[in-house]
C-alpha cells in the first residue's frame, strides 16, 4: 500500500519540484541570492500562482454560470416562496433538491464542482513531501527528486525566512523564530479564510438564505476554524503554511472580484452594484426588461388618460357617432397589444369617468 | 450489519470529519444534490467498503465543471424506495446536505 502510494505521488512531487526549481532559477537570474529564504519562499508563491492560474478557465466558467443565474431568478424565487419560513430538515432537503433539479433542467449551475479540490490536494501533499524530505535528500538518505539534487536540497533546507527554516515545523523546531513565523502564518491563514467566508455570508447571500439553520451552523464553524488551523498548522513545515496562506489570499481576491461584479441575486452586494451602476449612469443588468415592462404599462395608462381628456356629452357622441367609434376601436387594439397588467388599468379608467 | 459495512466505518468517519472540519472553510462547491461527501457517506453505509468506495469514486468522477450536476442519489437497495422520492414527499431521511 505504501509503495503504491509512493509511486502514485512521485510524478506529482516531480512536477512540484520542477515548478519550484524553475521559479527559483528565475528569481536567481533576477538577482536574488540563491540560498536566501526570499528566493525559495517566492518559489512557493510561484507554485501557487501557476496552479491557480491554470484554474482560471474554470473560474471564468463559473462567472458565466452566475450570469445565467439572473435569468432563472423567477423560478428560483418560486421555490424559495414555497418553502418560506420552513426550517425543518425535511423541507430544507426538499428545497435543495428542487433547486438542484432546476439548475439541471435550465442547464446552469452556480457551483464549481468537486474536481478542482481533488486536483489541488495532491499538489498540496506533494509540496508537503518535498519540503519534509529536503533534509534527508541533503544528507543523501533519500533519493533526489528531479532537479532537487543533494546540493539544491541542502541550499533550500538552509534557507530561512525571518530566521525560520522553510522546512521547519512548529513541533519539530526549537528556535523562537520558527515559533513566531508559524504563529503569524496561522493567524494570517485564519484571517484570510475568515474574511473570505464572512464576505460570502454578509454580502453575497440573499436575506432569505441567511436565517436557515445551515447558515447558523456555518457561522459557528467560522469561529472554530482558527482552532483547527492552529492544531494542524503546528504539524506543517513553514513552506506549506506559506503555500496555504497564498492560496487563501488568491481565493479571497477572486471571490472579492466575483461578488463585486456578479453578486448573488437579492444579496446586499447586488444592491451595492446597482447603486454603483446607477451613480455612473450605466444600465443595470435585468433592469432593462423590468423598466420596459413598466414603461409599456405607463404608456398604456397615458394612452387611456389622453383619451379621457376629451369627454363628450352623450349628445355630441351621438352626433359624431361614426368617427368616435373608429377612434375607440384604434385605442382598444393598441391596449390589447400590451401586457395583461395594462388591461386591468384600462378597465379601471372608464369607471372613474362615469 | 454486514462485514463490509463494518469495514467501511472508518472511511465514513473520515468523510464526516471532512464535512465538519474542512468543508466549512470552503465555499460550497458540489454541483450535485446530495453533495459528493454526503453521497459517499450514504454509499459506504448502504453498500459497504467495496461497492461504496466504487460508487463514491464514480460520483467524484462525475462532479467536474462540464457536468450538468443536479439531483443524483445513491441507488436504492432492491425493494427500497428511491431517496429522491422520499425527500420529495418530506419523509424523514438520513441523507445530509
Amino acid at each position: 500500500m505504501g509503495d503504491f502510494f509512493n509511486s502514485l505521488m512521485h510524478p506529482i512531487e516531480l512536477l512540484v519540484a520542477w515548478i519550484m526549481y524553475g521559479f527559483h532559477q528565475v528569481f536567481t537570474t533576477i538577482g536574488l541570492d540563491p540560498a536566501s529564504g526570499a528566493a525559495w519562499a517566492l518559489s512557493i508563491i510561484g507554485l501557487v500562482i501557476v496552479m491557480r492560474a491554470a484554474m482560471i478557465p474554470l473560474f471564468v466558467k463559473q462567472i458565466n454560470a452566475s450570469r445565467k443565474m439572473q435569468l432563472i431568478q423567477p423560478e428560483l424565487q418560486k421555490i424559495q416562496k414555497k418553502y418560506k419560513g420552513k426550517t425543518d430538515p425535511e423541507s430544507r432537503q426538499a428545497m435543495t433538491q428542487e433547486t438542484m433539479a432546476l439548475y439541471r433542467s435550465e442547464g446552469t449551475n452556480p457551483f464549481s464542482s468537486c474536481l478542482p479540490i481533488l486536483v489541488q490536494s495532491p499538489f498540496f501533499f506533494g509540496l508537503f513531501r518535498v519540503l519534509n524530505g529536503l533534509e534527508k535528500i541533503s544528507t543523501g538518505e533519500n533519493e533526489p527528486i528531479g532537479p532537487i539534487t543533494r546540493e539544491v536540497a541542502g541550499q533550500a533546507e538552509g534557507a530561512t525566512l525571518f530566521g525560520a527554516q522553510l522546512s521547519d515545523t512548529f513541533l519539530g523546531a526549537d528556535n523562537t523564530a520558527t515559533y513566531i513565523v508559524t504563529i503569524i502564518l496561522i493567524i494570517l491563514m485564519s484571517a484570510t479564510t475568515f474574511l473570505t467566508q464572512r464576505q460570502l455570508m454578509t454580502k453575497n447571500m440573499p436575506a432569505s438564505a441567511l436565517d436557515n439553520p445551515f447558515a447558523k451552523q456555518q457561522k459557528l464553524i467560522m469561529y472554530i476554524m482558527p482552532v483547527v488551523f492552529a492544531v494542524s498548522g503546528v504539524n506543517f513545515p513553514i513552506g506549506v503554511l506559506l503555500y496555504w496562506f497564498t492560496t487563501n489570499v488568491w481565493s479571497m481576491v477572486q471571490q472579492f472580484y466575483v461578488i463585486r461584479k456578479m453578486p448573488a441575486p437579492g444579496s446586499a452586494a447586488e444592491k451595492a452594484l446597482h447603486a454603483r451602476l446607477a451613480k455612473r449612469g450605466k444600465p443595470i443588468p435585468g433592469e432593462a426588461e423590468r423598466k420596459a415592462a413598466e414603461e409599456a404599462e405607463a404608456a398604456a395608462a397615458a394612452e387611456r388618460s389622453s383619451q379621457r381628456v376629451q369627454p363628450k356629452s352623450k349628445k355630441r357622441a351621438k352626433k359624431q357617432g361614426g368617427a368616435g367609434a373608429a377612434a375607440k376601436k384604434q385605442g382598444g387594439s393598441g391596449a390589447a397589444k400590451k401586457k395583461g397588467g395594462s388591461g386591468a388599468v384600462a378597465k379601471k379608467k372608464p369607471q372613474t369617468d362615469s | 450489519m454486514k462485514m463490509s459495512q463494518f469495514a467501511a466505518k472508518p472511511l465514513v468517519w473520515l468523510v464526516r470529519a471532512y464535512q465538519l472540519v474542512l468543508s466549512p472553510m470552503r465555499p460550497p462547491t458540489c454541483r450535485y444534490y446530495p453533495s459528493c461527501s454526503a453521497y459517499a457517506v450514504t454509499a459506504l453505509s448502504r453498500y459497504g467498503l467495496f461497492r461504496g468506495t466504487w460508487l463514491t469514486i464514480r460520483r467524484l468522477g462525475r462532479c467536474h465543471p462540464w457536468s450538468p450536476g443536479g439531483v443524483d442519489h445513491v441507488p436504492p437497495l432492491p425493494g427500497e424506495p428511491d431517496d429522491g422520492e422520499l425527500i420529495a414527499r418530506h419523509i424523514p431521511h438520513e441523507t445530509t446536505t
